[in-house]
């Protein structure tokens, strides 16, 4: 009974605290992590999100890994006592005798072989994933702090070292979670549960099986005797100053290299691309041309008069005041002969007038205004329709019948409803011609058209 | 004549008649341009003369009305502060416009009589304001869009320059937008879009057409490359200085930057999208987008190191980014201390060959074979253990060898 309840000691309270804080630092390392690595599978975004996004899990991971590689080297500091200073074996060295247990292992698992190995204080199975640990710490503590350091890398050595070691960084620590998976729960929990990290011992039984070896040399008083106190006294003395200072230099280093780079970290905003709105050099109104008369001399019908009309007729139309609807009424400000007498002239060389004219058409205006400011209306008059059926009419259709049409009321579509406002003989007393000159109906005769149009009332409004 | 109809025939009747005649001249010529417009309210009132392309014709004859002024050149509004506005309307361009068939009333509702009513408008921008609601409604799917968008949603300050309708469609000139079997623009219309924005991004479209997508398409009138629509929509035009914007932009290339027909033309990769994705700045933007929690990201999108509106070849002498100095520069925006070397620490959108980044295919090369082979034998071990622990291998053992007690003797607790 006494023999089966004694249990043998296995991890001190140091050494399980140790695996306290692997665990606690390697599981935030593999939570925040793979979810990089597989950062489009919406699990993984899941699991970013829930710790705070994607900036906050880099911190936690920078984090965790700050206490990974103090715990290792603390690893070491203990490792080193407990070689050096208590003078223990190096139990977890990897020999020949470890491959033919695994072999041996493996072999009677499938029937192949008829007794277990007899293995040792560490057997095949803690010493594969001790060893491997050691290598996936120098192998991520390296590629981490590259990945962290990028500027210093490249400082160093060629760009593609930093992908590469992100290409490794993510393969060494896939693999490392499936092995944990894989190889150590299987063998510490799923297999049997090995609750010696916790409580520190194993069963008989537990060591039977997985530590046969070490079981017969304690059974057999075949350990080592332990060293005299007083000589780990003196060796701790020569060990603890030496390894406390290189411990610190390590923990300096890595305080070093953690917080050497920032710009990786924090970026510079990128440049502004400038002012979004910049109205464009708007296209300058079309210059009307003023149509010289056959002779080349400028004249009012249709060259200077519809010129001014054109610019200036908006308000100095039929709104009264100043008018340059007609020739009359426009040479009010226009001394013929003497441009720098003309009020026309003068507004436009002063400028801000809210209206202006081109410097080309202002010249035309001096030129036409210098020669006499000719009206200039008889050639185009000679020619001009003088009955109703002969022209008068179509100019009636054409300008009025838009409104004065079909529609009732005056009828500019007929001889007989033109009539009713025109008098034969009298273009003074006709209401058209009123109407034309007090210039802002709607619908106006052109120059020319008018004189037409005035004409023919004094040659008594002939139908044909 | 109504007055005379009423006076010789009192009664029932003569008001019968009257009402009548009232009804008759309502609607044969009766109906004011305004209250015809007014009708266009209704949205199948607009539909269907949409489809019938006219307008009752006893309108038509308004247009030559209002023409005989407002058809001659040069004719200008000038308002109290000081804004002018031509007010001409070129007949010729007006009957090859898609509004030829509309009355001029149809859309200028407040005039309906000669002198106009007095225009309370105090400067050119308030005087187009008062035609909006116009526009609104024969278009108003197009005027929603709008009103999402970011030119109707400019700050108070920045009000009077964000463009109405008519700003960037010219009701008098508007023509027939030519689209192709797809519905799409033709590419000829497809280059006159950076004309019409550059009436207010006169900076943005100099640059745009000095870019390699901007010369090929003012130039070449390329379909293949973008104008300005294309990334930033039509009428619903998103605002470009969200966040959101910033980080759904790489979706915004990837729309024809992942598309083999397109690119093949030009010898451009189709990875750019997964090799951004897959690298550090691609996949923080991706996972920012995805968050939707409105933060943005210090990292790159495509934008910050490819230009946005100046985008050139990546060979450009001066800005392409397969030129050391220039992806140099580029990095150092962000990383004021990196070196030549740091640059190449980005793959600049290669995917690790045996000839190109070949340490990194080779850590590759490695993990791929190196995981399964480590978890295969861890594997195996595994299978074997559980194997011997749920009897399968132990049952043949014990009827193969001698000693099985001893097996058995392990699982009793010795007293």
């Amino acid at each position: 009974m006494s023999q089966v309840q004694k249990r043998y000691h296995r991890f001190g309270i140091w050494e399980r605290a140790e695996h306290l804080v692997l665990i606690l630092s390697f599981t935030l390392l593999s939570l925040t992590g793979i979810p990089q690595k597989f950062f489009l599978s919406p699990i993984s975004q899941g699991v970013i999100s829930a710790m705070g996004g994607i900036e906050t899990i880099r911190v936690i991971h920078r984090i965790a890994a700050a206490v990974f590689l103090l715990e290792a080297i603390y690893h070491a500091v203990v490792v080193g006592y407990k070689l050096y200073v208590q003078r223990k074996g190096a139990t977890m060295l990897p020999g020949v005798k470890d491959g033919k247990d695994a072999v041996q292992w493996f072999g009677y698992n499938l029937g192949l072989h008829n007794k277990r190995p007899k293995m040792p204080r560490y057997n095949f199975m803690e010493k594969a994933e001790y060893w491997a640990m050691i290598w996936g710490l120098a192998l991520m503590g390296l590629t981490g702090l590259m990945l962290w350091n990028p500027i210093a890398t490249t400082n160093m050595l060629p760009g593609q070292f930093i992908p590469a070691a992100k290409a490794a960084h993510g393969g060494e620590a896939l693999l490392a979670v499936l092995a944990i998976i894989l190889w150590h729960f299987y063998h510490v929990h799923i297999k049997q549960l090995n609750k010696s990290m916790f409580i520190g011992t194993l069963s008989r039984h537990e060591m039977e099986e997985e530590h046969a070896a070490e079981l017969e040399m304690i059974e057999s008083g075949a350990l080592p005797p332990e060293p005299h106190p007083a000589e780990v006294r003196r060796r701790a003395r020569v060990y603890l100053p030496v390894a406390g200072v290189l411990a610190l230099a390590l923990a300096g280093m890595t305080y070093y290299f953690l917080t050497f780079e920032t710009s990786a970290i924090t970026t510079i905003p990128p440049i502004s691309d400038g002012p979004v709105f910049v109205r464009a050099t708007p296209t300058q109104a079309p210059v009307t041309a003023v149509p010289e008369s056959a002779g080349g001399a400028l004249v009012w019908a249709g060259g200077i008069g519809p010129m001014l009309q054109a610019k200036c007729a908006s308000c100095h139309g039929s709104t009264g005041g100043y008018s340059v609807e007609t020739y009359a009424a426009a040479m009010e400000a226009i001394t013929a002969g003497e441009p720098e007498n003309s009020s026309v002239v003068e507004l436009m060389q002063a400028g801000g007038h809210p209206g202006m004219l081109s410097d080309a058409e202002l010249q035309q205006l001096i030129e036409w205004i210098d020669d006499g400011a000719p009206e200039g209306a008889e050639g185009a008059a000679a020619n001009a329709p003088t009955t109703w059926e002969g022209g008068v009419g179509a100019l009636f259709e054409a300008t009025c019948a838009s409104c004065h049409g079909s529609m009732g009321g005056f009828s500019a579509e007929t001889y007989d409803g033109v009539l009713e406002a025109v008098k034969p003989g009298d273009p003074d007393g006709s209401q058209v011609v009123e109407l034309m000159r007090a210039g802002g109906h709607p619908g106006m005769f052109g120059e020319n058209e008018r004189n037409i149009v005035i004409n023919w009332i004094q040659a008594g409004a002939p139908q044909q | 004549m109504k007055g005379t109809v009423y006076k010789v025939a009192p009664g029932l009747l003569a008001v019968l008649a009257l009402a009548l005649l009232a009804a008759a001249l309502w609607t044969a010529a009766g109906a004011t341009p305004a209250q015809a417009a007014a009708g266009l309210a209704n949205p199948e009132t607009a539909e269907l003369l949409k489809i019938a392309g006219a307008v009752p014709l006893a309108q038509k004859p308004d247009n030559d009305l209002c023409m005989a002024c407002h058809g001659r050149p040069d004719q200008v509004q000038t308002f109290p502060n000081g804004d002018t506005i031509s007010i001409s309307v070129d007949p010729e361009v007006y009957a090859q416009s898609k509004h030829a068939n509309l009355a001029c009333t149809t859309c200028h509702t407040n005039i309906s009589t000669y002198p106009h009513p007095e225009n309370p408008a105090n400067s050119a921008r308030e005087y187009t304001l008062q035609y909006q609601n116009s526009c609104n409604q024969c278009h108003p799917g197009q005027a929603a869009e709008t009103k999402d968008s970011a030119h109707a949603n400019l700050p108070p300050e920045h009000q009077d320059n964000a463009p109405t309708c008519a700003d960037c469609h010219d009701p008098h000139a508007q023509p027939d937008v030519v689209t192709d079997d797809q519905g799409d623009p033709v590419p000829a219309e497809r280059g006159r879009i950076a004309e019409i924005c550059s009436a207010c991004h006169a900076s943005i479209v100099e640059e745009f057409k000095q870019s390699v997508h901007g010369q090929a398409l003012v130039e070449e009138a390329n379909p293949d490359v973008p104008a300005c629509n294309d990334c930033h929509g039509i009428h619903n035009i998103e605002s470009s200085r969200t966040v959101e914007f910033r980080l759904n932009s790489p979706q915004l290339c990837a729309e024809c930057h992942t598309r083999e027909d397109i690119m093949s033309k030009y010898g451009i990769s189709t990875d750019v999208m997964n090799t951004y994705v897959s690298d550090f700045h691609g996949s923080t933007v991706t996972l920012f987008s995805k968050e939707r929690s409105g933060e943005d990201t210090n990292k790159p999108v495509c934008y910050d190191c490819h230009g946005v509106h100046n985008i050139m070849a990546t060979d450009d002498p001066d800005k392409g980014l397969a030129v050391k100095e220039n992806m140099l520069a580029s990095c150092q925006r962000c990383h004021p201390d990196a070196s030549e070397n740091f640059s190449a620490s980005w793959m600049s959108h290669y995917i690790a060959s045996p000839t190109r980044y070949p340490l990194v295919y080779y850590v590759n090369l490695f993990y791929s074979i190196f995981i399964p082979a480590v978890l295969g034998g861890m594997g195996l071990f595994v299978l074997s253990d559980i194997l011997y622990r749920t009897g399968v291998t132990r049952r043949r053992k014990k009827v193969e060898a001698a000693p099985p007690a001893q097996d058995q003797a392990d699982n009793t607790p010795k007293e």
